[in-house]
């Protein structure tokens, strides 16, 4: 199963209501199958903009983040019982990024001048291989007996 | 009766003086001095310090969830991100900061069109006049 982020924007509400909201989110979660690792919160503040779902204007949020393991295939599951959720305003799903092996920068590289850099060397060699518009002349003994663009 | 003691005292120091010398040189006539000047292996001590980005250097890796971080690369002006040869990063972290910034301002993390008015007196990491390379902005 892989692990995904659910980036939940719920409406703002008491606490009570709050937690029956999440306990709601986490079971349609635990009934298909899914495990959740963490739940984060973001806090509730002013929304950098004002969202419109349900028919209501919303501009400000609590912001929640769950961690969670689940089939793929129960993603879009997932996403489509929140949409009809009248509590979450937005609701994003991100795959967690796997940790990559620290590659060392390559800013020294990409700071040469332009003829010292590979992909730039690369350009003119691809640039080598195709014909120049510019000097290309069409050659009247090439096999046509026509010429084959507009004079 | 003074001169002639500061005379004498002063050809003591003289003397003691020559003394010294002549008992330092024949040491520093030995061997030893062509060894000194020998060439010695070492590495090449112009060599330049391989420069790293911000983000690589104190390995950062850019995350949605921390948009003040984020905010850093955005014009306070416009909310435009900031291109490479403003921000001074290498081509992966550049790419994965634009990545995560649309994901925060997806998410309603981040703003758009300006820039968080509490983040607006963070430390800059870079200085937006003065870019790498020049540009037509
Ligand atoms: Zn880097």
């Amino acid at each position: 199963m892989p692990s995904y982020e659910l980036a939940l924007m719920l409406r703002a509400m008491p606490k009570g209501e709050l937690k029956k909201t999440l306990t709601r989110i986490s079971h349609a979660i635990f009934n298909r199958g899914g495990i959740i690792r963490n739940i984060e919160n973001l806090g509730f503040r002013e929304m950098p903009y004002k969202t419109s779902s349900h028919g209501l204007v919303h501009r400000e949020a609590n912001y929640f983040v769950f961690k969670i393991d689940t089939a793929t295939q129960a993603v879009a599951d997932l996403k489509e019982e929140n949409s009809r959720d009248v509590d979450i305003i937005r609701q994003r799903v991100f795959k967690v990024q796997e940790d990559k092996q620290h590659l060392s920068c390559t800013l020294p590289e990409e700071l040469l001048p332009p003829a010292y850099r590979a992909e730039v060397q690369k350009m003119i060699e691809v640039g080598k291989t195709q014909v120049n518009r510019f000097t290309y002349k069409f050659k009247y003994n090439s096999g046509l007996d026509y010429y084959p663009f507009q004079k | 009766m003074a001169l002639l003691k500061s005379l004498i005292l002063r050809n003591a120091f003289l003397i003691t003086h020559r003394a010294l010398v002549s008992t330092i040189r024949p040491s520093s006539n030995a061997s030893v001095v062509e060894d000194d000047d020998a060439p010695v292996e070492m590495e090449n001590p112009f060599k330049k310090e391989r420069v790293q980005c911000i983000l690589c250097k104190l390995n950062i890796t850019p995350d949605y969830k921390n948009y003040r971080l984020l905010s850093q690369f955005q014009s306070p002006y416009t909310g435009r991100i900031y291109g490479r040869h403003v921000t001074g990063l290498c081509k992966s972290k550049q790419a994965l900061v634009e990545a995560e910034i649309r994901k925060a301002q997806n998410c309603g993390y981040m703003p758009y069109y300006y820039k968080d008015k509490t983040f607006l007196k963070d430390p800059k990491l870079f200085d937006p006049e003065n870019p790498i390379r020049s540009h037509r902005f």
